[in-house]
């Protein structure tokens, strides 16, 4: 099917049946998972689908629906319903669709080859990395390996004329395993994503950090509730990049809702801090040409050496505060209406290794796992269960497990005082190692 | 694939929040197809679904041309309504309508997975062929023809959904608003989620079985902002229901309401959290996440089977204090977790999990209870037709115990009162939990005190359980959404007021 003409063609549709602007949006796709346990499948899911959802706006309301199945009936039915709702909300004259034409150069963020790479290999790379990571005597049990690809096309057109696609794929394997000993029980577990099969890691490496992680935490020890310096890892990094992120979407900052919303232009974290939104990185993982709404993407500075650059916005809530959108319209696929995300979201590289950080830390919490919230956006509070290892003297000394950490926002991000030089941006939402020089750390 | 964080959260959260789980492969090309919200359900308006029955066991015969002994077939279709009320605003109204069909097969420990959206003979073909994959060398079996069974209902109805004036929805929304803004002057915005589906289930399977019902469902969410000085707490109460329109009668939007803005004002006097290991009680109701998390997720089939889970070996051994007992109760009329039967077509039970502190039972799926050998408890569940039934809890509680809570609370000289948590996450191998509190109270000498900041509670499965020593008379429950393995499943948690001696607490000012 033609989707591309299907789709301006129900943006008319939808001037047919009363809406005065509107936008469809097509998305199409297919992906195929397999989950592989003890050397042999456990699961094979493959499907393909795709649906559309209709924006529309009728006298400054807007409305929306949404619909999986293309037959003319089932597309006018969701036509008629997503004009028939507009009656319901309030009209708002930010209530806009985007104007801007053209879409970012963004390279490579399709792999036509992964459909080409055959079933048994794909099956045969699951097997082979869960078969690298049951290896080390000190791992009992697999708690499953797998592999999972992807791709999709998008297409939106709207009243505006706008008429722009792009089609995107994803790939991925991993692992995860236990060790235990004695009544002890560990699991750890790593994975690969990338847009192109080719890029995807070497087994070895994932098997045994999936490995390591498992029984590293191994015979874990409390420590004394206390004030002292936490080490994030890479693979924590969400955990502070979360809260500034619902901090810094436009509409919370309207609303009075952010712990950002007076802080533009100022000063809110330590020199070492730059964090960045680019939506055009090759391969990157969250790259578009254009955004949830068909706003070309950029590459922005969010924070610059501490000072607070830039909120995110769609294109309705920019109407509102009187700016231009950022090209951060997020959409979670066909079946709702777009808000606000990042694409690729990070903390920017410094200059030290992981070691150098751990060397020059007398006393103190290598942070490798977190559980809970992260930074609450609203307030800047911040409290999760925390797991990793201890320094001492500047070195590891022990798995610690079942710690909590707590703090603020304010006092944190100030607290920034050495990041590493280990920024891997082929995750999309990242940061290198870097420290926070005193948090309150629970524990006996 | 591997190891996820299961998670279990209060609402529907927004899509840089859910990155935040570590581990799971999100495939960024078709976020439409691998993590749907709430919000992302669909079925045509009026259309009762009727699918062929020569067509299903068509199905079922070509699952299993290659070999397998089970397979099943999962036609869905759901229309959706949500509505957003902010700022005194309805910004969006969004209707969705969804269809489709999974089949699946069976052989030995593998299962092969197929959907799609359209329900013709050429389509379910072609997926019953993919499913298929997986059962090449299994063994065959000949599958029995079905024929159509009736179950046992739970979900009552007096207003049907379908018969509901969009006036009426944005009424109810408009009240919860009026009452929420007029609590106190320092509420600056409240935000109204209206959300509601009609979801229609045809199962059939191998064994002979067809069962199909329409189940509705609505979901209220109120969240009230609080601005104080230099401070700002949001909280919000929820209300969810298997049921019809009724549900507002019995519980109003205005209670609703009231609850959010009382929460929002109360925190804005919150002091920091003290940090490191103390007494918590946990007031009824929602609170009984803790258990849902901490011991329901071990408790689940998938994983005692992979003999990785924490509780795997344990059945019929002492796991927990006498005073506790856990009950998952899929039967319950109207709850936010009960159905008729479960997405594999078995009949709803009460299932005793830990009867006075001895492990009882496993939840299971088909799957499980055949690796297991065990009984089919109506587990079996799937987030939608895109998706594998896997064992997931329906209502999940703490049995009624003898305490008055009042007692329970004097009794304790010092510790942490929780009100309310927002949710949190286990680690299924190693019972290692989280939570994060919303509203919590320091306890001085058998009395709530001072309210703190949003804590963290932490530790392990076996710990909370072990130290579980005072169990209330007043059971309660409340609604929530609980994700595993990429599925998101509406479930209710509940539990009396409780007292947990020793957890961790994560705060940020060290204790006095």
């Amino acid at each position: 099917m033609d989707y591309k003409t299907l789709s301006q063609q129900l943006v008319k549709k939808c001037l047919d049946k009363g809406a005065d602007a509107a936008e469809v949006y097509i998305q199409s796709g297919r992906h195929l998972s397999i989950d592989v346990r003890n050397g042999d499948i456990e699961t094979v899911e493959e499907s393909s689908s795709g649906g559309a959802g209709f924006r529309v706006f009728k006298k400054g309301r807007m409305a929306f629906s949404s619909c999986n199945d293309f037959s003319d009936k089932s597309l006018e039915n969701a036509v008629k319903s997503a004009v028939q709702f507009a009656r319901n909300t309030t009209s708002d004259k930010h209530n806009v669709l985007p104007q801007q034409k053209g879409k970012s150069e963004v390279e490579k963020i399709y792999d036509p080859g992964i459909q080409k790479v055959p079933m048994e290999k794909k099956i045969e790379l699951a097997k082979k990395v869960e078969k690298l990571a049951m290896k080390d005597s000190r791992i009992t049990k697999s708690a499953g390996s797998g592999y999972g690809e992807g791709e999709a096309e998008v297409f939106l057109a709207n009243s505006h004329g706008l008429s722009k696609s792009y089609k995107s794929s994803s790939c991925s394997f991993g692992v995860s395993v236990v060790a235990e000993k004695g009544d002890q029980k560990s699991s750890g577990s790593e994975y690969c994503s990338r847009r192109f099969y080719e890029d995807l890691k070497d087994p070895q490496g994932i098997a045994e950090k999936a490995a390591q992680n498992a029984y590293g935490m191994l015979d874990p020890q409390m420590v004394k509730t206390q004030k002292a310096a936490v080490i994030f890892d890479p693979d924590v990094a969400r955990a502070i990049l979360g809260g500034i992120l619902g901090a810094v979407n436009g509409e919370r900052v309207l609303q009075g809702a952010s712990f950002l919303q007076d802080k533009m232009g100022k000063k809110i974290a330590s020199d070492l801090v730059t964090l960045i939104d680019d939506g055009l990185r090759p391969r990157g993982m969250a790259s578009q040409p254009f955004d949830g709404e068909g706003v070309p993407t950029l590459k922005r500075t969010i924070m610059e050496k501490g000072v607070l650059k830039g909120f995110m916005y769609n294109t309705i809530v920019a109407h509102r505060a009187g700016v231009e959108s950022t090209g951060n319209a997020s959409r979670g696929g066909f079946r709702g209406v777009p808000g606000i995300g990042p694409h690729n979201f990070y903390m920017d590289t410094g200059e030290y290794t992981p070691e150098e950080i751990i060397e020059a830390t007398p006393s103190g919490l290598l942070l490798k796992g977190v559980t809970g919230y992260g930074i609450n956006p609203v307030n800047g509070h911040f409290s999760g269960g925390a797991s990793g290892f201890w320094i001492e003297n500047g070195k590891i000394a022990f798995p610690v497990k079942g710690l909590t950490i707590a703090g603020t926002a304010h006092q944190m991000l100030h607290a920034i005082d050495m990041v590493g030089n280990d920024l891997d941006l082929n995750r999309s939402f990242t940061s290198p190692t870097f420290r926070i020089k005193s948090m309150q750390i629970g524990g006996e | 694939m591997g190891i996820k964080d299961y998670f279990v959260e209060d609402i529907p959260r927004r899509k840089f929040l859910e990155m935040s789980f570590k581990g799971g492969i999100v495939l960024a090309a078709t976020p439409a197809l691998m993590s749907q919200l709430v919000s992302c359900k669909g079925q045509a308006p009026g259309t009762k679904m009727d699918v062929d029955k020569s067509l299903l066991n068509e199905t079922i015969q070509k699952a299993l041309q290659k070999g397998g002994e089970f397979a099943d077939v999962y036609v869905e279709n759901r229309i959706t309504r949500s509505i957003k009320m902010e700022e005194s605003k309805f910004k969006s109204a969004q209707f969705g309508i969804s269809q489709g069909a999974g089949v699946r097969v069976i052989s030995g420990d593998k299962t092969g997975y197929a959907y799609t959206d359209e329900i013709t003979k050429e389509k379910l073909s072609r997926a019953a062929e993919v499913a298929s994959y997986v059962a090449k060398e299994g063994k065959q079996i000949q599958p029995v023809s079905i024929s159509k069974q009736e179950r046992k209902s739970f979900v009552t109805v007096k207003t049907p959904l379908q018969g509901i004036a969009d006036k009426k929805r944005l009424e109810v929304m408009k009240r919860a608003n009026q009452v929420a803004l007029d609590y106190d002057k320092r509420i600056k915005m409240a935000t109204i989620d209206y959300y509601d589906e009609i979801r229609g289930r045809t199962i059939a399977n191998s064994e002979g079985l067809l069962v199909s019902d329409e189940l509705p469902l609505l979901f209220f969410i109120v969240q009230t902002l609080g601005v104080g000085k230099n401070t700002r707490h949001m909280s919000r109460k929820r209300l969810s229901r298997h049921s019809g329109f009724e549900m507002f009668d019995e519980v109003t939007p205005e209670e609703v309401a009231q609850g959010a803005a009382r929460e929002s004002i109360a925190m804005l006097d919150a002091q920091d959290a003290p940090a490191g290991m103390m007494d918590v009680i946990i007031e009824n109701g929602w609170g009984g996440v803790l258990v849902h998390e901490a011991v329901g997720h071990p408790l689940e089939g998938d994983n005692i089977a992979k003999k990785i889970g924490a509780f795997t070996g344990k059945l019929g051994k002492k796991v927990a204090s006498d005073v506790f007992t856990m009950i998952d109760d899929g039967t319950l009329t109207n709850k936010r977790g009960t159905t008729n039967f479960d997405d594999e077509g078995t009949q709803m039970k009460r299932n005793v999990l830990i009867k006075d502190g001895v492990l009882q039972k496993y939840m299971t799926d088909i799957l499980s209870t055949k690796q297991l050998n065990m009984e089919r408890t109506g587990n079996g569940r799937r987030q939608s037709f895109r998706n594998i039934p896997i064992p997931r809890m329906t209502n999940t509680f703490i049995a009624k115990g003898k305490e008055d809570p009042e007692d329970i609370l004097a009794s304790t000289k010092k510790g942490l009162y929780v009100q309310s948590l927002s949710g949190g996450s286990v680690n299924p191998i190693t019972g290692m939990f989280n939570f994060t509190c919303r509203e919590a109270y320091l306890i001085e000498n058998g009395k709530k005190t001072t309210p703190v900041k949003g804590a963290t509670l932490t530790g392990s499965c076996m710990d909370i359980i072990s130290n579980t020593d005072a169990v209330g008379n007043d059971l309660d429950f409340g609604p929530g959404i609980c994700g595993k393995s990429g599925q998101r499943a509406e479930v209710t948690a509940g539990q009396p007021t409780v007292r947990i001696r020793g957890i961790n607490v994560g705060g940020s000012k060290a204790r006095g």
